[in-house]
């Protein structure tokens, strides 16, 4: 039956009033929100939100007197104009992949790692204190992937801190973190006066490390080195670890509801504290293959903000490892072209960082605004 | 009692409301009228749309069609302030009470008369309620300090001090004894007497019978019928509800109960919160037979089934299932020992809404070498056992790999039953609430599961708060009350009066322990 059969006569309205008639608005627009939302809408949205901060960016630019349409055609030519560039996009890919996978793990399980940035440091450490310490002594093929486990284990071992600290005794691993990437630049800068110091020498940094440490290039041309495989293989592995073993089952599962989580027998202190430990380690082998590919010898300059660019790759990246790998040669390749723009046309290089930031807002927000849809109310009555 | 048909005239009427939620129609063009110094109840299944319904006429919600007419005028309210003012009061289902304050206080707070130099005459005035109505609240003990039987009463008393005219209570007997519930019906009597009307929102067909003058029956949305009290009877209100016939009594064999399964002695834990801690329980279940354990909310019964499954460790006592000792060992070690548990908040405690149905029903045995080779969880294994889960317990989805949030909730509380029993029979099955928001059918369902259960040899603890449900599926009852067990009662007699003085925390032998409250 579909209509209430006015089941009882003496519901009528007092005699002598009007009787009440049904109100019919006319046609009505309805905000709601959409039980699921499928992947065209959301590709679509990315699209756009996009073309929206582009587009902002423009404005930037036209008022800092530049030409727009050349400015950004500067910027694309030296993104990926040509092999060279390409390759050199994927040169400044490499450590916002380690550092984009490294909060996209944490994320995924709501552990909230912002200390990316000091994990990079501690990895960039360890690797470089290995390379200087047992570089003369043992051959290339064991020296390498002994630099890549001690800059993971330098990065794991920073970020668990973090991790025992929010396991044992509860505290906020955000203000941890965040405190820590202070701590080891502050460590690091002591070191660099001092202990670490190259002798007979005026700037803060260390001696190079032995030719022998470092990482090697991938083609004759270029500055692309192995650790960009790397990188690709721990998209990878971290691809595997969250869908297809039980740790990311329990990972994936402590960020969706810790509580039944904790009722079904999965420990929430440990798994904390792995989640941190592999964050921390992916964010490690990013300084690892900055000291030992680019730069070998630690300095104060070396990440140009990796950990923190880090976070907002894999928020645009949606915390997969995939969409990580995307966002990161994007932002590589928006870096690496904005120097290009800057010499050919003049327009600062800095609006890189603002258009990244744009990104964030507009994806973000498209994020949210996805989730709704405008329904149109009509009555066929 | 019959009600005169020609006069009263209606104080509300809800002329062919609509109200639409992205994944559904709430209300879907009702049509009822509440006339004063009557009790109509709304009787529906959960998820019916009686709440809504009710939410509108207290102007949480607003109609997307329709109209809704207060003593003949358009009722146009766009917050429950404006309700109140107009005399519309509700109790709901979750109280809204500022547990720091003093019941005064909260009755008071954001009318006119929370200055100071107001508060004797709001006072005086609800004395003066308490009075007419044989109320005992004290005015000025902190609301977080009474029980939540107590904690109704001063909801009621907040709408009795705005001078209700309509009064909605939102399933007002979840929470209250069997004598409790008389205690409220005979005030809603005098409140009749008095010229209000009254909206019972219920599910329960026996407090339809007892209060109602007549029935509003919605069943998904929509409004099927509504009849006098007086002219109808059980069978067919659960006709008109459900759209089927049902049987509501579960056949089921004597029990014979084996050895003790779980050893349960002086138990001590704190609660989730302040309240509820449980301080000394003692009982034993043996396998093949259903205990049940009875009481009204807030007891103890959440502190207890998280002690049970191993989240909330006991400050004392000792726990056994079967001769292992599982005091003080990890919910993974609790559940190899031999216990399942279904939690009785499903979506918090339960499930993982952005799982699967094939994840969560993996869930807690997802390192189970049923499930993993070599590191790697086994896809395949994974979908066959998703599919004999969904075969074996009638689940209603789409796909093994359909998200878990976008089931029913009958549908969801099947995935945890398959969950909790297949591949792995438990020898102690810890059930609370587990047809708490089920409609009829998955409720008949599950309790059919949990004498299957039994049957098979397990020892079943059933923690619920219907007593309908205790003494329908149990072979003992004990009850607890404040922390501890105050006494047994024996299902087989069914005595609600016996039980619900237990529930108050009134003994039936000298050494039960507890005091009375209310």
């Amino acid at each position: 039956m579909t209509k209430s059969q006015s089941p009882d006569t003496s519901t009528d309205p007092l005699p002598g009033q009007p009787p009440t008639r049904p109100l019919r608005f006319g046609t009505k627009w309805r905000f709601e929100k959409r039980l699921h939302v499928g992947w065209k809408s959301e590709a679509v949205v990315l699209v756009v939100a996009i073309l929206v901060a582009v587009g902002i960016s423009g404005l930037l630019i036209m008022a800092s007197g530049a030409g727009v349409w050349d400015s950004y055609k500067a910027l694309l030519q030296g993104a990926v104009g040509s092999r060279r560039s390409i390759l050199e996009s994927l040169v400044q890919a490499t450590p916002l992949i380690f550092t984009g996978l490294a909060a996209a793990v944490a994320f995924r399980a709501k552990v909230w790692n912002i200390g990316g940035e000091g994990q990079f440091f501690a990895g960039a450490m360890g690797a470089w204190w290995i390379a200087d310490a047992a570089g003369n002594t043992l051959p290339q093929f064991l020296m390498l992937p002994l630099i890549v486990v001690f800059g993971a284990m330098a990065g794991a071992l920073w970020a668990g801190i973090a991790g025992f600290l929010k396991a044992r005794y509860g505290t906020n691993e955000i203000i941890v973190t965040v405190m820590m990437n202070f701590i080891i630049l502050y460590i690091l800068s002591w070191l660099l006066s001092g202990p670490w110091q190259a002798p007979e020498e005026f700037y803060f940094q260390t001696v190079k490390m032995p030719e022998s440490t470092w990482m090697p290039t991938l083609f004759a041309d270029g500055r692309l080195h192995w650790g960009f495989v790397l990188a690709i293989i721990a998209a990878i592995v971290v691809y595997i670890l969250e869908r297809k073993t039980p740790l990311g089952f329990e990972i994936r599962g402590l960020g969706i509801n810790a509580v039944a989580a904790r009722f079904k027998g999965i420990s929430v202190a440990r798994t904390t504290i792995v989640v941190m430990l592999i964050s921390g380690a992916l964010a490690g082998m990013a300084g690892m293959v900055e000291v030992s590919a680019i730069h070998h010898r630690l300095q104060l300059d070396i990440s140009i903000g990796y950990g923190f660019i880090g976070i907002i790759i894999a928020l645009i990246g949606r915390l997969h490892p995939a969409g990580v790998v995307a966002t990161a040669f994007a932002f590589g390749a928006l870096v690496n072209g904005a120097t290009f723009m800057q010499i050919t046309t003049g327009t600062p290089a800095p609006l890189v960082d603002v258009i990244q930031g744009l990104v964030l807002i507009t994806v973000l927000i498209g994020a949210v605004v996805v989730q709704y849809r405008i329904r149109r109310l009509s009555h066929d009555g | 009692m019959t009600v005169s048909h020609d006069s009263p005239p209606p104080l509300l009427s809800v002329e062919h409301v609509t109200k639409l939620f992205p994944d559904v129609v709430a209300n879907d063009d009702v049509t009822l009228d509440v006339r004063a110094g009557e009790v109509l109840c709304l009787l529906g299944e959960n998820g019916a749309g009686k709440t809504t319904l009710v939410d509108m006429l207290y102007g949480v919600y607003h109609p997307d069609d329709g109209a809704i007419l207060f003593h003949g005028e358009p009722l146009q309210i766009k917050s429950p302030g404006e309700a109140i003012e107009l005399g519309i009061g509700m109790v709901h289902q979750h109280f809204e009470l500022v547990t720091p304050m003093s019941t005064l206080e909260n009755i008071v707070i954001g009318t006119d008369d929370a200055r100071w130099a107001n508060l004797p005459a709001a006072r005086k005035k609800l004395e003066g309620l308490c009075e007419q109505y044989d109320i005992h609240i004290d005015l000025d003990t902190e609301v977080g300090m009474l029980s939540v039987g107590e904690q109704q009463w001063v909801e009621i008393l907040k709408a009795l001090y705005t001078d209700v005219e309509l009064l909605i209570l939102d399933e007002p007997t979840a929470v209250l004894t069997p004598q409790g519930i008389q205690r409220l019906f005979q005030f809603l009597r005098e409140l009749k007497k008095n010229g209000v009307g009254i909206v019972l929102v219920t599910h329960k067909l026996w407090e339809v019978a007892e209060i109602s003058d007549r029935v509003a029956v919605l069943r998904k949305g929509k409004l099927i019928d509504i009849v006098n009290t007086a002219e109808t009877d059980t069978d067919e209100l659960v006709r008109l509800m459900v759209g089927r016939d049902v049987v509501l009594q579960i056949d089921k064999e004597p029990a014979v109960p084996g050895p003790v399964v779980l050893h349960v002695d002086n138990i001590a834990a704190p609660g989730r919160s302040h309240r509820g801690a449980i301080k000394d329980v003692t009982f034993e279940l043996r396998q093949g037979e259903i205990l049940g354990l009875a009481g009204v909310s807030g007891n103890g019964q959440s502190a207890l089934f998280d002690v049970l499954v191993g989240v909330n460790p006991p400050t004392a006592g000792t726990i056994h299932i079967a001769d292992v000792d599982t005091t003080h060992v990890s919910p993974k070690k609790i559940a190899a020992a031999g216990l399942s548990a279904v939690p009785s908040d499903r979506i918090h405690q339960g499930v993982m809404m952005d799982f699967s149905v094939q994840e969560n029903l993996i869930l807690g045995r997802h390192r189970s070498s049923a499930f993993v080779s070599r590191g790697i969880l086994k896809r395949r294994a994974i979908r066959e056992f998703a599919f004999t889960a969904i075969k074996d317990f009638e689940i209603k989805t789409p796909s093994p790999v359909h998200k878990i949030r976008l089931l029913s909730g009958g549908n969801m509380q099947k995935v945890i039953l398959a969950r909790e029993l297949m591949g792995h029979p438990p020898r102690v099955l810890v059930v609370h609430q587990p047809t708490r928001g089920l409609d009829i059918g998955a409720s008949e369902y599950v309790r059919r599961r949990l004498v299957a259960e039994r049957d098979r040899g397990a020892g079943v603890l059933l923690i619920s708060e219907d007593l309908d449900e205790v003494f329908n599926l149990c072979d003992r009852v004990i009850v607890i009350f404040g922390g501890t067990i105050i006494g047994a009662v024996d299902p087989a007699d069914a005595n609600y009066e016996e039980i619900g003085l237990l529930m108050a925390g009134i003994s039936n032998d000298s050494n039960g322990g507890g005091g009375s409250s209310s």
